[in-house]
């Protein structure tokens, strides 16, 4: 499904971000990327919905090459792949229905579709109650939520998170992550970049370990340390 | 359709957030359509007055004294034969005379001068004024009759020529206002889109196409360009029919443009540019913006 193929990112004032990165993640997958902050774990992400793009190396998905993706075709990758952001990128002004349905509004979707498809994902990340609701209205984990929504609704076949329990209490963190889990059975392939050590020690799935830029581990049904 | 009607809600949105910068834009882009608008109003008003002017002109030749009654006559019938002459009449030196001395009724002429220092004189109406210096010039040449020739071509050349340099101006004038508005209509938006580039960011991050992301600020840009060039035309139109009938009373003769149809054409233009800088200046603003975002 996602192939990385020697894969490194230099910036412009000589830091390396990623070397040497090759990685392959099957359909229906659920990994874990971890390790310290600046790692290169959200470079990585980035790399994979084309919002930054590598000094050298290669990314297939479904063997497909991104490097000889046309800008004008990055929208249709990234209609294919639901990103869940740290920092959840709503729109402040826009009720949770409208943020999540904003995601459609391009798809020429029909409007009784555009509202059955957010009821049917606002149901299963128990927000259905509050869909007329402000973002600022709600809870970090709430929002969160609406982030992934957000992300599943035109139920793409990868799911990205990066660090979704980043600002979120355990408890909050947990249910996301049950929630990620329960997209993922749902035949998603989910890619979690977490330096949250409780989760991945308690929900065991595959661990892609970055140290400087590096994969230094990658273990089917890991712990977060080695 | 769908997304047309979503891009128009979204506009809406948009300018209403943005009301105060919106305001101050259609205020600033008005005035200089306005501007814009009074100086095709000027320039076409002067191509009319040098139009209305050149059609006026003839040509008077003053006769020799020794030409006899029948020497005119024949001379008069060959300046006749003469390609885009009109009509020819003679006026006689007394006539001549004694409406001079009734146009200058103030004057006692009779006491200054003692013997009628006019000759007699053919009136030449030309049917096209551009061969006016150059019948002139033909007409000259017959020095058995002729002793010298005048025609308002001096008047009419100039005319001609300032109501060209007022287009020229104006023209120079109406290229660094439209410069200046779409100047402004570019920053407006950018400040708008600058307002909202969070909201770009994520339409692009969740797989918006550009042409969707632009969608809502080129209609946005249409509606800021046409409802003030809609403004400016009010203005103009209400204005100039308020002036020229003002202006028309007080100089009767004085030919300046009602033909609805002219002026129709130039409230049509305004329009049309306003739409037209509302848009190219939301299209480039939003094309610099893009190619930021990711």
């Amino acid at each position: 499904m996602i192939r990385i193929k020697n894969l490194r990112k230099e910036y412009p004032n000589g830091l390396v971000a990623l070397d040497n990165i090759d990685l392959r993640i099957q359909k229906n997958e659920f990994v874990y990327l971890v390790g310290s902050s600046g790692a290169g774990k959200s470079t990585l992400l980035n790399m994979i919905f084309r919002a930054d793009y590598p000094t050298s190396g290669d990314i297939y998905i479904d063997n497909f090459s991104l490097s000889n993706l046309k800008p004008s075709q990055v929208p249709y990758l990234r209609r294919s792949i639901g990103v869940v952001f740290q920092d959840f990128k709503l729109l402040p002004r826009r009720t949770v229905y409208e943020n999540v349905a904003f995601a459609l509004r391009f798809l020429n979707y029909s409007r009784s579709r555009i509202r059955r498809k957010v009821s049917q994902v606002l149901e299963l990340v128990g927000l259905h109650q509050k869909m007329h609701h402000l973002p600022s209205e709600l809870s970090g984990g709430e929002q969160q939520r609406i982030c992934i929504a957000r992300a599943i609704v035109n139920n793409p076949p990868i799911l990205l998170a990066d660090e979704p329990t980043g600002s979120l209490d355990p408890d909050t963190s947990w249910e996301i992550m049950q929630l990620l889990s329960k997209i993922n059975a749902r035949q998603t392939t989910v890619v979690v970049a977490t330096h949250n050590k409780g989760i991945v020690d308690d929900i065991r799935k595959r661990v892609v370990a970055l140290d400087k830029g590096a994969i230094i581990r990658d273990q089917q049904l890991g712990a977060y340390d080695a | 359709m769908r997304y047309l009607s979503f891009f128009i809600s979204e506009a809406l949105i948009g300018m209403k957030r943005s009301g105060l910068m919106m305001f101050i834009a259609i205020v600033t882009i008005t005035v200089s359509l306005i501007v814009f608008g009074f100086f095709l109003l000027l320039s076409s008003n002067m191509t009319n007055l040098a139009d209305f002017i050149s059609s006026r002109l003839e040509i008077r030749v003053f006769l020799t004294e020794n030409v006899t009654r029948q020497d005119v006559e024949e001379f008069m019938s060959r300046v006749r034969s003469f390609e885009h002459v009109k009509s020819v009449s003679f006026v006689d030196r007394d006539t001549a005379w004694t409406q001079f001395k009734q146009n200058y009724s103030n004057i006692k002429l009779d006491d200054l001068v003692s013997n009628n220092p006019l000759p007699d004189t053919l009136k030449v109406v030309m049917t096209d004024n551009q061969h006016i210096q150059k019948t002139a010039e033909h007409i000259e040449q017959h020095t058995t009759y002729v002793s010298d020739v005048t025609y308002g071509g001096v008047i009419a050349q100039r005319m001609t020529a300032f109501a060209k340099w007022v287009k020229i101006g104006g023209l120079i004038l109406v290229g660094f206002l439209t410069t200046a508005t779409l100047f402004i209509i570019v920053n407006t938006i950018r400040l708008t889109i600058i307002n909202r580039r969070d909201e770009v960011e994520i339409m692009s991050l969740v797989g918006a196409t550009n042409a969707f992301i632009s969608g809502p600020f080129m209609i946005e840009g249409l509606l800021m360009g046409s409802g003030s060039a809609l403004l400016a035309v009010v203005f103009l139109r209400f204005s100039y029919s308020f002036f020229a009938h003002r202006f028309q009373e007080a100089l009767p003769y004085f030919p300046l443009v009602f033909k609805s149809a002219i002026l129709n054409e130039i409230y049509i233009f305004v329009l049309l540019l306003g739409a037209l800088l509302g848009v190219l200046g939301a299209y480039i603003s939003i094309s610099r913006i893009l190619k930021k975002v990711i």
